[in-house]
């Protein structure tokens, strides 16, 4: 499956109300790939994340993924896909044991599989006690575990992430991070989005930078090094989101409330 | 409006700092909630947010609906004490209620203490904002409640006798909120974390049953015209009733008595409001309010109970007999673990159960008497049995009402193809879990009364039943399970959709009677006429009725 495109975006616009979100996003994924992506606040990242999800179907623009249309193939595509949302929601009454369960079925899997699987996937973050606890009971990092568990238990080949390392523990941090890595050596494709930059930068394969909408910096961290310098991921996204005034800034900020 | 309702505290400035609050704080406090109380969200579309300004307007016309059925009950009645004290014990019943099944969450609201916890606040101010929060939706209700009692006062019994009345609406709203407060005290002293929410529910869900049944009882077996002419008598314990102390005041100004006996009521009237809400403000507020943290911090140790559905032998009899399709049954169980456990649910669907029950004995002691012999040779059976068409309507709202809006994106990830799908499950499980025991039960006690002759006709209802509540839950909106505030699923539409299909339902109940007298088992031509029904509605209209775009519409996915 090396080298295959999985995604391509061709011109994805997106608009809530009057305002344009994302402008004409043009990209090319290729399997076994850990892509960051990355941009500031508003720049349209989780945005661009749901809709290759199909949890938003009004943009404008093409999408085919896994070289199907995504408006027209919505279903297999989501057979092949994993998605860890930003905020860890889940129906607080449930168990992890049975929200899997339910997506588990959901997904076609047997029921002694599902369970088997969750316990297996529970166990790596220590919460295989917690299995039959219900959720309202759990941390916020708890919940994320719960969440990346279950968006792995069908084995998708394409794996959608925003911010999945939210409220996570560093032991926990490092695994995940392993645990990508090793995904994409088995030709997984991960679509990692984040605002942790020195995570995307040790990871990632790919580094795709949007701001305000627009793809403004793509390829490996190397490839983006050698044309601009910067001594790390943190100072690019700086420079390039125009926010090099940092030190003034916090300057302003600390006279503010000084007054 | 929100400047205005902040306005009417001005003038209790002293009191509040009294209390051991810092009034601006206060202020503050409140206008934060009723802003975001302002911004209450309906339906959160993917791309849409519609806000429910008028949520509340809705609601009042509701309540000043409600207020017209029982100023026409007081109508009748001659004496202005006797006028006054149903008028108060009816305010203070539905205020009882209202705090317990609707501001139970306010009350106990701790959502907004992330933010306002950390500032410095003084003293009691947090706790004094969330009585005076609960305090404005109380004096709305009561005054909604009693318009129309006020309108007719003024016809009955003069203008200055309607504006004491309105004047002791105010003192009973003080005194009510006192009693809440102390209510939930006590109850806080003998549980805590899920074990007190629980209590809380099956409380609320023991007073709207009582409610019905005070209501049944008094519509059904109370004579009218003893009410017309009913003087109620003092005696040494009236003085400890609270709707007594206000009716007499009233009573005082619209007679001009002011003898021992109602001066002791005006003073009661008077003083033992203003104590009790200085008593609240100042004492148990503040216990309250620390009881209330004792509980956020329990709620993240609390153990609570997990059962597993798929163990129990009828939830596997129920998925074999209402299940077919592989795509239904994941929803099918998930509805089924969930509605044992979303209080919000069993608080608003089990006192329907409790109604029904009531609905059932009415026709039993029918002109306050029992008489079996008379009971089996009518037809009263399907008048039991149509009572259950209730279930019809409040069954698909109930499985609206819940705080899970931002756990709805799971069913948008996972592939399938139609929505229809997961909505069939919701509905069989909410109805094979809850209804199909219960009416199962009662249909054995309507069977040893008028014999095995009417199993037909449990089964023709039956069968109605479940058409009736999948054509209501499928043309309402289509938004997924526990994920509605209970506010927002209260509009106008779904009340006339309710009185829509309860006519429906009435006219099936005429339609099944007529057929009983027209010959003999001229009824079982239901049977297969329902069961087409049925077949045409979970085969075909719910595919049509429900389609991504509109499940899109009104679910938010993140």
């Amino acid at each position: 499956m090396s080298n295959q495109t999985i995604v391509q975006i061709h011109n994805l616009e997106k608009k809530y109300g009057k305002k344009q979100v994302l402008h004409g996003i043009n990209l090319e994924i290729t399997s076994g790939q850990i892509i960051g992506y990355i941009g500031p606040n508003g720049a349209g990242k989780s945005t661009t994340v749901k809709i290759l999800c199909g949890l938003i179907n009004d943009f404008e623009g093409d999408i085919s993924i896994f070289g199907k249309d995504l408006r027209t193939h919505t279903l297999e595509i989501k057979k092949q896909v994993g998605y860890i949302p930003e905020n860890a929601v889940l129906y607080e009454s449930l168990t992890p044991m049975e929200f899997m369960e339910f997506i588990g079925e959901m997904r076609g899997l047997e029921t002694e599989l599902t369970r088997s699987k969750a316990e297996a996937l529970m166990n790596i973050f220590e919460m295989k006690p917690n299995l039959n606890q219900r959720i309202s009971t759990f941390s916020k990092g708890m919940r994320q575990k719960v969440m990346i568990c279950s968006a792995l238990l069908h084995n998708p080949d394409l794996i959608f992430m925003d911010e999945p390392l939210s409220g996570l523990d560093a032991n926990s941090v490092i695994m995940v991070k392993e645990m990508l890595i090793h995904l994409a050596r088995e030709g997984k494709t991960v679509f990692y989005s984040s605002h942790l930059m020195d995570v995307v930068e040790k990871i990632s394969d790919r580094i795709i930078l949007i701001d305000q909408g627009k793809v403004i910096a793509d390829g490996s961290f190397d490839e983006l090094n050698k044309l601009s310098n910067d001594e790390n991921l943190e100072k690019m996204f700086t420079r390039l989101t125009g926010n090099t005034n940092h030190g003034e800034k916090a300057e302003a900020f600390i006279n503010a409330f000084e007054k | 409006m929100i400047k205005f309702l902040l306005l009417l505290f001005k003038p209790f400035r002293w009191f509040i700092e009294k209390m051991g609050a810092d009034y601006n704080q206060f202020i503050g406090i409140l206008q934060l909630k009723l802003i975001m109380d302002n911004r209450r969200m309906k339906g959160i579309g993917n791309n849409s947010k519609k806000e429910t300004e008028n949520a509340l307007i809705k609601q009042s016309f509701g309540q000043i609906f409600f207020g017209i059925f029982f100023a026409m009950f007081l109508i009748i009645v001659k004496s202005p004490f006797t006028y006054y004290y149903f008028a108060h014990t009816f305010l203070m019943a539905m205020m009882a209620m209202m705090i317990i099944s609707e501001f139970t969450t306010i009350l106990f609201d701790t959502s907004e203490n992330v933010i306002i916890q950390p500032l410095p606040i003084k003293g009691n101010t947090i706790s004094l904002a969330r009585n005076a929060h609960v305090l404005l939706y109380l004096s709305l209700m009561a005054f909604n409640l009693s318009v129309i009692s006020i309108i007719v006062a003024i016809f009955k019994f003069g203008i200055v006798s309607a504006l004491v009345f309105s004047f002791t609406i105010c003192l009973n709203v003080l005194f009510t909120l006192f009693l809440a407060n102390m209510l939930y005290l006590v109850i806080m002293r003998f549980a805590s974390g899920e074990k007190l929410k629980n209590l809380l529910m099956y409380f609320q869900i023991v007073i709207a049953i009582l409610f019905m049944l005070a209501y049944q009882l008094g519509v059904n077996m109370v004579d009218k015209t003893l009410i017309r002419d009913m003087v109620l008598p003092v005696h040494w314990y009236t003085y400890l009733v609270p709707p007594a102390f206000f009716s007499g005041l009233v009573e005082a100004f619209t007679s001009f008595i002011f003898d021992y006996r109602h001066l002791i009521f005006i003073a009661e009237a008077l003083i033992i409001p203003i104590i009790a809400i200085y008593f609240t403000g100042k004492y148990l507020t503040p216990v309250f309010n620390r009881k209330l943290m004792d509980l956020e911090q329990g709620d993240r140790v609390s153990k609570v109970k997990v059962e597993t559905a798929r163990k129990s032998l009828w939830y596997r009899m129920m998925l074999a007999v209402f299940v077919q399709r592989h795509e239904e049954k994941a929803s099918f169980k998930l509805v089924w673990i969930m509605t044992g456990r979303e209080r919000l649910f069993m608080q608003s669907f089990l006192p329907s159960l409790g109604f029904i029950l009531i609905m059932v004995a009415v026709q039993f002691f029918r002109n306050n008497s029992f008489d079996l012999n008379e009971l089996v040779h009518s037809s009263r059976y399907l008048l039991i049995l149509y009572a259950f068409m209730f279930i019809g309507t409040t069954l698909p709202t109930s499985l609206l009402n819940g705080n899970n809006q931002h756990a709805t994106w799971v069913f948008k990830t996972v592939p399938l193809s139609s929505p229809a799908d997961y909505f069939k499950g919701f509905i069989k499980a909410a109805f094979a879990r809850f209804f199909i025991p219960f009416y199962l039960v009662l249909s054995v006690v309507i069977c040893c009364v008028w014999g095995y002759r009417i199993i037909p006709d449990v089964l023709i209802a039956l069968l109605a039943i479940y058409l009736i509540t999948m054509l209501f839950y499928y043309s309402q909106n289509p938004s997924f399970p526990f994920a509605q505030d209970k506010i927002a699923t209260q509009g106008g539409a779904a009340f006339l959709r309710i009185m829509g299909l309860m006519s429906i339902a009435a006219a099936l109940g005429f339609l099944h009677y007529f057929l009983l007298r027209w010959f003999n088992f001229a009824n079982l031509l239901l049977i297969p006429v329902y069961l087409i029904a049925i077949y045409y509605v979970n085969r075909i209209y719910v595919y049509k009725k429900i389609n991504w775009e509109e499940v899109d519409e009104v679910n938010a996915y993140s």
